[in-house]
């Protein structure tokens, strides 16, 4: 499902070229759910960002079921984003100008394989999955922290992607909501068989992975 | 895509003050120069003077007619003197390329206006004529026939409508624009045949009316000839003759105004490229701002044409606003200040005429469309920009 191979990044800053990653190889099979582990500054962002399209690495080659990502075309590299990943980041990133459900429809609307009203369905019963099915027409403004990073989840399944990356979605929540969010994510990968990839500083969840990677200074400590 | 489009107008609206802002200078930019292009053309049109106006380069009339150029109408008073209609024809002369006759004859008590009303009826020899059917606003679907009037712009009866001309039936077959020339806008045109079948009614006949005979010609000079060659090969073709050309001191502040009003429009293009590079300066900074929004419609699949359609579509919307309302209000001052402006230009002696429909409504939609660009033109290079960057470096706020 995920083959990464050397992968490294570096940025050039004023102090000289940082290391983010350097070198990671890592394979993961399709359907598993995978917990990336490490202190603050490691690089699991960056990781999770070079698998997901949305960083080209400096080197290494990143394959999602059998496409290396980033010898894609700028347009094909935008339909791989929209249909194969749905990303849940580390931080709000709803559009603060679009309902919740525009704001979940928003992929599938960009990609327009469906119907506009199969769209809105889909995102509806996915808001409505969330707990949040009496917010549809809420600006990310009015409602919860928490409320908001469930409403993002429903935007990464809202094209079934194969790959679901969410890094550090529970991060700033308190351990009642982290618990349920987190039993969505597992829910959405026993139940549809999504590869889930999740960061977390929570090791007792990372201990129900399949698999854990511990990254330490942009490398996998074993 | 509707929600695309969605997310630039309410991007708009969430910073409502330097949108609107925004779009008052662009609505200041495109109304100045909409009013400015449109006032210029219109000045410049009325200065044309007289005959000048009508699409004649000179007039070439008796020695003895009286020519009026105490203000910036350039007529001949009609007197009894004529010149044989068939001279120029026959001096064959290079340097003029057309040439219309004109009957003039100024009657009282014709029926038509208030009762000693001075009517000028005017001949036209309708294949020779250039200077008066062009003018045509509107006219019946067919040609001009025998019994058919033209009446000036400042006659009101309505098209078909009958005439009584010293009690005979005509027929309005068409009406003129406002040409500004005053003979014009007060004249009764017909065909040679149809003014000499008037001579019979009225009281006396008058000296034009004589067969063969014209009050005078307008002539249009021949590519590539001066005035001033015509004037001498006309002089010396035809005995008896005066050439009036529009060279009057007029012409001298006329074209001081055009120096002027061409200033006026480098100063309008500048001003223009001015608001151009003031666009693409707030946008690169709206782009900037905007940066983790557009990484995050990168990060769900948005495309680079997508991402730069928001910035651009946003732009548009505000600069295209601004470029409608600009020409809104130009409109309206120029409504508000066209009594004064007429008012004055009367008083100096040009008798306004206001740019025609059509191209006004052209300055209108220029103006838009050209603030509209703008925008385009300002937001795309920002956006360009911005849609070339990783997405995760967008998202965290770089870039
Ligand atoms: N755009 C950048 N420019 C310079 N350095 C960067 C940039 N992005 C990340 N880094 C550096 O790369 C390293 C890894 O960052 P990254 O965000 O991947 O860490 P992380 O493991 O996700 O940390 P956290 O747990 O705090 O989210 C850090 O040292 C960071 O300072
Ligand atoms: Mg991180």
């Amino acid at each position: 499902m995920l083959a990464c191979r050397q992968v490294s990044k570096s940025y050039k800053t004023e102090r000289g070229l940082v290391t983010a990653v350097a070198g990671i190889d890592l394979d993961v099979a399709a359907g598993r759910f995978v917990a990336i582990i490490g202190r603050s500054g490691s690089g699991k962002s960056t990781l999770m960002a070079m698998v997901g399209g949305l960083s080209r690495p400096s080197a290494g080659t990143v394959e999602v079921g059998g496409t290396d990502v980033w010898r894609l075309s700028e347009t094909a590299l935008a339909a791989f984003r929209n249909e194969r990943i749905g990303y849940v980041f580390q931080f709000a990133s709803l559009l603060p100008t679009l309902r919740l459900i525009d704001n979940v429809a928003l992929p599938a609307m960009l990609g327009r394989r469906q119907s506009t009203a199969a769209t809105y369905a889909k995102a509806s019963s996915l808001l409505d999955r969330m707990g949040l099915g009496g917010y549809l027409d809420a600006y990310p403004s009015e409602i919860s922290a928490g409320e908001q990073r469930r409403a993002a989840i429903a935007r990464a399944l809202i094209n079934d992607p194969a790959l679901l990356l969410a890094d550090e979605p529970t991060s700033d929540l308190d351990e009642q909501t982290e618990i349920e969010i987190m039993d969505e994510l597992l829910a959405v990968n026993r139940e549809i068989g999504t590869t889930l990839i999740l960061v977390t500083h929570n090791l007792a969840l990372a201990e129900q992975a399949g698999q854990i990677v511990h990254i330490a200074n942009g490398a996998i400590v074993t | 895509m509707r929600l695309l489009a969605n997310l630039a107008l309410q991007n708009l609206g969430r910073r409502k003050a330097r949108s609107l802002l925004l779009i008052a200078a662009v609505a200041i930019g495109s109304g100045v120069v909409f009013t400015g292009a449109t006032l210029m053309r219109s000045i410049d049109d009325s200065m044309a003077v007289g005959f000048t106006r009508l699409g004649a380069d000179m007039m070439v009339v008796p020695e003895g007619a009286l020519t009026n150029i105490t203000a910036a109408l350039l007529t001949v008073e009609p007197t009894d003197l004529v010149l044989d209609a068939d001279v120029l024809a026959k001096a064959r002369l290079a340097s003029v390329a057309r040439a219309a006759p004109q009957k003039i004859a100024r009657v009282e008590h014709s029926g038509i206006g208030s009762h000693h009303e001075l009517v000028d009826l005017i001949g036209i020899d309708p294949a020779l004529d250039f200077t008066i059917q062009p003018w045509l606003k509107e006219k019946l679907g067919r040609g001009l026939r025998a019994g058919d009037v033209i009446l000036g712009a400042g006659r009101d009866a309505p098209l078909g409508s009958q005439l009584l001309i010293f009690g005979k039936p005509h027929l309005v077959y068409g009406k003129l624009g406002r040409t500004g020339v005053g003979t014009h806008e007060r004249g009764v045109f017909m065909s040679f045949a149809t003014l000499e079948a008037l001579a019979a009614s009225m009281p006396q006949r008058p000296a034009v009316l004589a067969p063969g005979k014209v009050t005078g010609f307008l002539v249009e000079l021949a590519p590539g000839a001066t005035a001033l060659q015509a004037r001498f090969a006309i002089l010396s073709a035809v005995k008896g003759a005066k050439v009036v050309t529009g060279d009057s001191s007029l012409s001298g502040i006329r074209q001081g105004l055009a120096a002027l009003l061409k200033g006026i429009l480098a100063l309008m293009v500048l001003m223009f490229a001015s608001m151009a590079v003031m666009v693409s300066v707030l946008f690169s900074a709206i782009v900037t701002e905007r940066r983790a929004e557009l990484g995050l419609l990168k990060a769900i699949g948005a495309r680079g044409a997508q991402l730069i359609g928001v910035m651009v579509v946003e732009a548009v919307i505000a600069t295209g606003v601004g470029g409608v309302l600009g020409v809104t209000l130009g409109v309206l001052v120029m409504r508000l200040y066209e009594r004064s402006l007429v008012y004055y230009l009367d008083n100096i002696g040009v008798p306004f005429v206001w740019l025609d429909l059509p191209h006004t409504v052209a300055f209108a939609v220029g103006a838009i469309v050209l603030a509209a660009a703008i925008g385009a033109v300002g937001a795309l290079y920002p956006a360009w920009r911005a849609s070339r960057r990783d997405a995760y470096d967008l998202v965290r706020g770089e870039g």
